[in-house]
């Protein structure tokens, strides 16, 4: 035995680094790579596939690659073969996430860039594409200023904004729950700006605030806010974080007993967190963006159909919204007859999409002039069990997006074209 | 007021309790073989899936009991094929390792049981709260502290009492001495990573109790656990049960007066505590 064999002290520099170093290790990722062809039509996945974001990211993609398999299955995008490139943006880094954009657009030269999840992500992607003027389909970012103060007109959304999610539930939450709110928030953009919706919309029906908290991303214990929104005596608590943190928050809330004394709720909600619940912290009043289990609306028992075939498990709004992003794409180019972005986006002015991809009871357009897509949006409870395995979600209200959706000027949009 | 914030104080105990236990582990590994175990997070999700994996063959208690031992031999293969290579080497080599394998475990438990959470279900009667007014004493967190004070109070009393404690200390202090007197260093650091290991995996199974069992969950749990050992000193145990302890305290008395800055108070709390006292509260001289 050698006295190499032992062990040089660690020190406490050696600690701190390697603390440091423990937060590099969030934001870092592995590199994808994808086979790529220089004849194909090109478009450019910049979405989270690592960190708090890699489930719903993952479902984006899906709706990506059968997309992609439908328009090729179809004649592709201008009789041109359609070709995915996939890069991982991270979760929550918009450093990278920018850097892997900029590769996919010099580099790659893809015709279309999509994403990405991160609504803060997603608004410096979308600073890349429109100095770049290539076409850009964000399938899942909320934040408002997206399609609102910063939209561009290389930039359209299929998500919806967070102030439409805000007054698609804020009614029935007013009229069935009580009007004193308090709020569990993110402390980011999206947060942000969806607690600002939600004031606003439930100021106009007379509802308050009686106090609320901004949580860091990717907060894991939520005790202490519980305890604070309890002691406000409030009628409902709204949740309005999401992923894992939704998760964790829920599952103590129930744990604390919450819901039998004051109503849960919030605004977006997503199959991917209730799923991730013990039955028992399925519960709440929500938005869903999409759900799969619609009966009587066309074409969307195929698709459920052809995403089970893929995985083996229901499509989710992420896969819907991944499903859309793709199909506009190839959409724009056929219409416009062209690749060129100019001529493709004002194609999609108030474009409507066939009811094969739109898979809502009143369909999906873009509005012209802020680029939002403008869908249904299902208000309802959260079920511990429903019809299928999957079906966790009670569907009480589908909203009309026209109805709530506000007007162009009201969401700040002001378009600029290039000469 | 008052209430508040002796409500926040009790629950930052709870909370506290929790990053203690997934620090201890962490510790012991580092005070014995001076490996700063990156890959822990990645030991603690582990601990979960493999609990959550078991539940539907023994049970919730099964699991419990099972879960961090299987954890543990994990552990121990690792260090005996890969960990033990890089010992008496620049910390650095020790620290790239366990720092590739993070990210391998992580993306292997994504691998393995997908991208998203898993429903994890404990016992309906831990669920309850125990009386209404002080709600978030619920009988789970209760049994929690349990398991923590059952845990630490045992590996102060293996590491007190028995030989393989004693010498597991004794090496901490002077690894050299102890192997010339005709220990086998070579176990003894397998048998303390393996310890180490299995506190990381208990508290894998304790976690996902109350939070998503998620691929990322190791993560997010492991820099507090870097912050308690910092602040309650290097190379003492107690040190960073109180580390653990204090900074659960610390960010929960922060959520009632300044709530966006409960992640930031702890590292803070760090910083503070470098500046005043390099070595941790109750960290021995010398090693820094």
């Amino acid at each position: 035995m050698t006295s190499d064999m032992f062990s040089k002290r660690i020190d406490r520099r050696t600690v701190i680094k390697t603390a440091a170093l423990a937060g590099v290790a969030q934001i870092t990722s592995p590199f994808v790579i994808t086979a790529r062809a220089a004849d194909n039509v090109k478009i450019g996945l910049d979405n989270p596939l690592t960190g708090t974001y890699a489930a719903v990211g993952k479902n984006e993609l899906i709706g990506c690659q059968l997309a992609i398999e439908q328009i090729n299955a179809k004649g592709g995008i201008l009789g041109r073969k359609a070709e995915l490139l996939v890069e991982d943006s991270t979760s929550g880094d918009a450093g990278t996430a920018v850097q892997k954009a900029r590769k996919l657009i010099d580099r790659d030269k893809i015709d279309f860039l999509l994403g990405n999840v991160n609504s803060a992500l997603a608004l410096a992607m979308a600073g890349v594409s429109s100095e770049k003027g290539v076409l850009h389909v964000v399938p899942g970012g909320h934040t408002d200023a997206i399609t609102g103060a910063t939209c561009h007109w290389n930039v359209f959304r299929v998500c919806n904004t967070t102030q439409m999610e805000a007054n698609a539930v804020a009614g029935t939450l007013i009229k069935d729950y009580g009007k004193k709110w308090y709020y569990i928030t993110p402390d980011y953009a999206f947060g942000h700006t969806l607690q600002a919706g939600m004031e606003k919309a439930s100021a106009t029906l007379g509802g308050s605030k009686v106090g609320g908290d901004l949580t860091p991303l990717g907060t894991t214990d939520f005790s202490s806010y519980l305890i604070k929104a309890q002691a406000a005596k409030p009628d409902v608590i709204i949740f309005l974080v999401q992923g894992d943190d939704m998760v964790n928050a829920l599952k103590q809330a129930v744990q604390f007993g919450l819901e039998k004394k004051i109503h849960l709720a919030g605004a977006q909600q997503e199959l991917e967190p209730l799923e991730g619940l013990p039955p028992e912290a399925r519960i709440g009043t929500w938005v869903f963006e999409w759900y799969w289990n619609q009966p009587g609306v066309p074409h969307v028992a195929e698709f459920v159909a052809a995403i089970k075939k893929k995985t083996g498990r229901v499509p989710t709004a992420r896969t819907w919204f991944g499903f859309v992003s793709t199909w506009t794409c190839a959409l724009a180019a056929n219409t416009a007859k062209s690749l060129e972005a100019v001529k493709m986006a004002k194609a999609l002015q108030g474009f409507k999409l066939p009811p094969e991809i739109a898979l809502m009871p009143d369909g999906a357009f873009y509005r012209a002039g802020q680029n939002q897509l403008i869908p249904n949006l299902y208000v309802g409870n959260a079920q511990a069990k429903g019809s299928a395995p999957d079906d966790l979600f009670h569907v009480t209200n589908v909203v009309k997006g026209a109805d709530i959706a506000g007007t162009v000027a009201e969401s700040g949009c002001k378009m600029t074209w290039p000469a | 007021m008052t209430q508040l914030l002796l409500f926040n104080v009790f629950n930052g105990l709870i909370v506290g309790a929790f990053y203690a236990l997934m620090a201890l582990g962490l510790s012991l590994i580092l005070n014995l073989s001076g490996v700063i175990n990156f890959a822990h997070g990645g030991f603690l999700a582990i601990g979960g899936y493999l609990a959550y994996t078991l539940i539907p063959y023994v049970g919730f208690w099964g699991a419990l009991v099972l879960a961090p031992l299987l954890t543990a031999v994990i552990g121990f293969i690792v260090e005996r094929v890969l960990i033990v290579r890089v010992y008496g080497r620049d910390p650095l080599y020790s620290l790239l390792l366990t720092f590739g394998l993070a990210f391998i475990f992580e993306d292997g438990t994504r691998f393995i049981w997908g991208a998203q959470s898993l429903p994890f279900q404990v016992p309906g009667w831990l669920m309850t709260p125990l009386s209404s007014d002080y709600f978030f004493l619920t009988g789970y967190r209760l049994f929690m502290v349990l398991v923590v004070a059952i845990a630490v109070i045992g590996l102060f009393l293996i590491l007190t009492r028995t030989r393989l404690g004693i010498r597991i200390r004794a090496g901490t202090l002077d690894l050299e001495t102890v192997s010339v007197l005709g220990v086998n260093v070579r176990i003894l650091r397998n048998m303390n990573f393996g310890l180490g290991v299995y506190l990381a995996g208990l508290a894998g199974v304790l976690a996902v109790g109350q939070l998503g069992l998620q691929p990322t969950i190791g993560a997010s749990l492991i820099m507090p656990s870097f912050v308690a050992i910092i602040v309650g000193g290097l190379g003492s145990l107690p040190g960073t049960l109180l580390g653990g302890l204090l900074i659960g305290v610390a960010s929960g008395i922060t959520t009632v007066f300044f709530p966006s800055a409960t992640e930031a108070v702890i590292y803070v709390m760090m910083a503070v505590v470098l500046l005043i006292r390099p070595r941790g509260l109750l960290g021995e001289e010398g090693r820094f």
